[in-house]
């Protein structure tokens, strides 16, 4: 995701750059214990800024999981379902914003998938229970997905005036949250958000415990 | 017979009863231990049924969970409730939920309000009741809910619908029917119950048990929740039950879904059943073995016991000759032994009794009632008999030197020969200490005599006993059947008077002769009256006097004795004198006739008359150490000089124990009393012995004077003693002078005085005064 966003990053700094002063925001996300927390998502509404005509992404599955656990894209992206894994996968959402399925497949569908509604989609893969992702579809300018270590930096924004919207998959009921509205100077911002995070609904299922003949079948299939 | 309680019936009542209460006591063990094992085994059962039971319904919770989840996750179901159509999601839950069997299906949203549902009673759109209740159930690790629904019990598992975040929650119930409560019956062998209770209502019942029973079961459910077990009665049955209240809502509005389980006691009591019937059978065996064991045992007991009772009762009879026989090694094989031994002892020591019962034990001679008895057959049968009544006369004498021992083996050797002279058939008897009666058969008192010289002359030899030579002075009296009398006891009596008569016989040899009988009598009579003659006053003095031959004067006299018996007259002394001697009564009447003597003389002396008194003193006075003193207190009390009595003495009296004798004599002489040899010549002292006596007197024994004649033996025995006297010193008097020859011949021969009938007979003290008043007058009447 970071390679996405930074090259996302890197285009919107080459197209801005000659337009106005290039500022940054560096954000640091802790929850309410003052941990950090990753999977943040920061998007930000301000200055009008020229968006992207034709964005794309991709949501990898590797080892069972979605990667990245959370992407922010913008409303109109293709979102690629590339499956990096040596088994198939099928999934599906069953989401307002985007409800689709995508048969049992190995590797790259030939078709990327249209989010054109602003929203949350949940990603399932309907034979992994556990496997679950989502994509967090927004028609903000500015936005950013925080890192392992909490952080997230955007650059090239236009010093200005800026309203902060945020979210997290164990925000209250899964709502994006008020980031609070504030000034990011030329010299660029540090600020810290906050989110009150929830602890995961014991709905979720967990994946499976390795098992000695999963260990056994995994080995057989790679030698 | 009468046999109240034998011992046989003791013992076996005592063995019955005990057998009894042994097997009432076990019987009541087995029966509680049985009791409490069955209870402990119900409830044993129970607790494991219980969760068996409580097991199952867990895993059936789990199962239908998982049934539900894994409904909850197919593809298709999730995409129905994801649409969000209603009729859709009603028809996919109708659909789903007949796949798995459940009875009624709820869509709840996340917020728990019903989306959906089969059951008109909870609408859609209305909270649904159990929704807390069922997020609770994974924090309480539990898996299913066990609700009242429409009035019975029922399962609800609920899982969450994943896209793939949960967007809404399906519920199924499962209402707990007959089947379920079948298999949880098959799998935890206890009878289930199930009761939904909804505001105290009961709902309908749901039973293993039959129908009957429901009302009973339906009141134990509807009691306050108590979890202990408890034994309750259904029907006839009786169980060991627990009531579980299965409602997990949490409600406090009473709704509640109980479950009864049952153990079945009477049948667990059943298989108890065989052991009871198989316990009265070894009871009726034992008290029967008991029985025939008891009877054989007591028979073999009492039998013997009756053998031996009879055998006593034999000997008890007197019959010891018949043995008990009794082959046994037992106490009453010894017993029968033992009885054996006491009845030989028996036999053994009555034989002895009866032997020592008739004979003598030292010399083993038949004893008086033996020979009594066969004196009394021997006249029965008219036989003939001589009885020797035989006494040892020096038996004392015997007895003193070789003491008891001796005599005893004296008497044993004397037992020997005294049979000597008998033919078989006679009888030698020991009656006494030292006498001996003998039985001779077809003997006259001739043989008898015959017979009694022989045993004379035979224990006249010298016998040789513990250093001794002994030989046995025996007096033999002898009486005779039918010659002296026909009773036995009469002719032993004769006998013994005649042994007596023969102590005084020279040949101590005496045959009865009628009429001694009664001369015994009186003898006897004399000698018990003797003793009590003086104090009765039937004793007097009389004095005969001594005539002074050369002056012819009397200034003398003898005392003699007189007794007036008051039923035989006057006695003669020759006659009680030696009764009293012989009896050892003579003493008190030498000390009467010693006193007496004095009185008179005193009393004479008073009124002038002065004379001297002769006393006559017996043997056995000799022997009385005190003589001496007692004569010398009396003359001083009667104030009468010594010189006025003489004791006269006989010759034999001072041989019996003449050293003795000799020093009384003596003492007697030192008082100043004259002493004077009294029947001079006819005992065998010899002049030399007479001079070492005190005496101052001869008197020569009247056989010698009465028929004295100038030619006669007497004569030349008379005057050379006159002589041979003066010669010594010694006076002499003369007795039984009755004729004037005599005296004239005495006058020539100078005796000092004479006494006898010529002068007088003896006078009573009045009458001798008299007589002297009288011869003091006319002295020539004196030999007149």
């Amino acid at each position: 995701m970071t390679h996405v966003v930074s090259s996302l990053l890197v285009a919107a700094t080459v197209l801005l750059g000659s337009a106005a002063h290039a500022a940054s925001l560096s954000a640091e996300f802790v929850d309410a214990q003052g941990k950090p927390l990753s999977d943040a998502v920061l998007t930000l509404q301000g200055p009008a800024g020229k968006p992207d005509p034709a964005p794309k992404a991709d949501m990898d599955q590797r080892d069972q999981r979605f990667a990245p656990h959370v992407l922010a894209v913008r409303t109109g992206t293709q979102i690629k379902f590339p499956n990096s894994d040596n088994i198939r996968h099928q999934v599906y959402s069953f989401s307002a914003a985007k409800r689709f399925e995508l048969r049992l497949y190995g590797g790259t569908p030939s078709d990327p998938v249209l989010f054109d509604k602003p929203g949350l989609v949940v990603l399932g893969c309907n034979i992994h229970d556990w496997m679950l992702g989502y994509v967090y579809v927004t028609d903000d300018p500015w936005f950013g997905v925080s890192n392992d270590k909490g952080t997230l930096t955007l650059d090239q924004l236009p010093a200005g005036h800026y309203t902060a919207t945020l979210w997290h998959p164990q925000a209250p009921d899964m709502q994006p949250l008020a980031g609070g509205d504030f000034d990011i100077p030329a010299a660029g911002l540090h600020r810290r958000f906050s989110i009150a995070v929830q602890p995961k609904g014991d709905d979720v299922p967990a994946a499976p415990a390795p098992s000695a003949f999963g260990d056994a079948f995994h080995k057989a299939a790679h030698e | 017979m009468k046999r109240p309680l034998s011992f046989q019936a003791r013992i076996a009542g005592v063995l019955i009863l005990l057998l009894l209460v042994v097997v009432g006591a076990v019987f009541v063990a087995v029966k509680a231990a049985t009791q409490d094992a069955v209870r402990k085994q119900a409830q044993a059962q129970l607790e494991v049924g219980t969760r068996v039971f409580q097991g199952l319904l867990e895993m059936r919770g789990k199962r239908l969970r998982d049934a539900v989840q894994l409904l909850s996750s197919d593809f298709g179901f999730r995409d129905a409730v994801a649409s969000a159509d209603s009729a859709t999601i009603r028809s996919v839950l109708l659909n789903h939920g007949a796949r798995i069997n459940a009875n009624d299906m709820f869509l709840l949203g996340m917020d728990g309000k019903v989306l959906s549902s089969t059951i008109d009673q909870i609408p859609e759109g209305s909270p649904f009741p159990y929704y807390q209740a069922l997020r609770d159930l994974k924090s309480h690790n539990q898996s299913m809910l066990i609700v009242p629904l429409q009035g019975t019990p029922h399962l609800l598992v609920e899982s969450a619908v994943l896209a793939p975040l949960p967007i809404a929650r399906v519920v199924m119930g499962f209402s707990m029917d007959d089947d379920l409560a079948q298999e949880l019956r098959s799998l935890s062998g206890l009878q289930v119950s199930f009761l939904s209770v909804v505001n105290q209502v009961p709902g309908q019942i749901i039973s293993t048990q039959p129908q009957p029973l429901y009302d009973s079961l339906r009141g134990l459910m509807m009691k306050p929740a108590d979890d202990q077990m408890q034994m309750t009665e259904h029907g006839k049955h009786s169980y060991l039950s627990a009531r579980l209240n299965l409602g997990n809502t949490g409600d406090s509005n009473g709704d509640q879904v109980v479950a009864l389980l049952q153990s079945p006691l009477d049948q667990a009591m059943q298989a108890f059943a065989p052991l009871d019937e198989k316990l009265f059978w070894i009871t009726i065996i034992a008290l029967v073995a008991s029985l025939v064991g008891t009877l054989l045992l007591a028979r073999s007991v009492s039998g013997p016991v009756r053998t031996l009772a009879l055998a006593a009762e034999r000997i008890g009879e007197g019959d010891y000759s018949t043995p008990v026989n009794l082959e046994r090694s037992d106490e009453l094989g010894k017993l029968a032994g033992a009885i054996n031994s006491m009845q030989s002892g028996i036999a053994q020591r009555e034989k002895q009794l009866a032997h020592n019962a008739l004979h003598d034990g030292l010399t083993g001679l038949p004893n008086r009632a033996l020979v009594m008895e066969r004196l009394g057959s021997a006249i029965a049968a008219e036989r003939g008999v001589a009885l020797l009544y035989l006494g040892i006369e020096n038996f004392r004498a015997i007895n003193d030197s070789i003491g008891p021992e001796g005599v005893e083996q004296l008497l044993q050797v004397m037992g020997e020969q005294l049979q000597l002279p008998l033919r078989p058939g006679d009888t030698v008897a020991r009656l006494s200490g030292n006498e001996f009666l003998l039985l001779v058969h077809n003997a006259e008192v001739d043989a008898a005599v015959a017979v009694a010289d022989r045993l004379q002359r035979l224990l006249l030899k010298p016998q040789r006993i513990h250093d001794h030579d002994l030989s046995l002075d025996a007096c033999i009296g002898i009486a005779a059947y039918p010659a002296n009398g026909d009773s036995p006891s009469e002719l032993v009596k004769r006998a013994a008077i005649a042994r007596q008569d023969a102590t005084q016989m020279p040949g101590r040899l005496q045959v009865y002769e009628d009429g001694r009988d009664l001369a015994h009598q009186r003898q006897i009579s004399l000698i018990r009256d003797l003793r009590h003659a003086a104090r009765n006053g039937e004793l007097m003095l009389h004095y005969q006097p001594k005539l002074d031959i050369r002056n012819g004067r009397v200034r003398q006299a003898e005392a003699l004795l007189r007794w007036q018996h008051p039923q035989f007259g006057t006695v003669s002394p020759a006659e009680f004198i030696v009764l009293a001697e012989r009896t050892g009564s003579i003493q008190l009447l030498t000390n009467w006739v010693i006193e007496e003597a004095m009185r008179q003389l005193a009393e004479w002396n008073r009124r002038g008359l002065h004379v001297q008194l002769s006393v006559n003193i017996s043997a056995d006075d000799l022997l009385d150490g005190d003589l001496a003193d007692r004569v010398s207190d009396l003359l001083k009390l009667y104030r009468v000089p010594a010189e006025q009595l003489i004791f006269e003495i006989t010759e034999s009296a001072v041989m019996r124990e003449p050293e003795h004798a000799l020093n009384v004599l003596n003492r007697l002489r030192e008082c100043g009393i004259s002493l004077s040899v009294d029947d001079f010549g006819t005992g065998y002292s010899s002049l030399a012995h007479l001079k070492r006596l005190p005496v101052q007197e001869l008197k020569i024994d009247q056989s010698f004077v009465r028929n004295l004649d100038e030619t006669s033996e007497d004569a030349v025995i008379v005057r050379s003693t006159i002589e041979m006297s003066h010669n010594l010193g010694l006076k002499v008097v003369a007795e039984g002078v009755e004729y004037e020859h005599s005296l004239r011949l005495l006058e020539r021969w100078h005796c000092d005085t004479a006494q006898g009938y010529l002068i007088s007979r003896p006078l009573t003290a009045v009458a001798f005064e008299a007589w002297i008043a009288k011869s003091h007058r006319s002295p020539s009447l004196m030999i007149h």
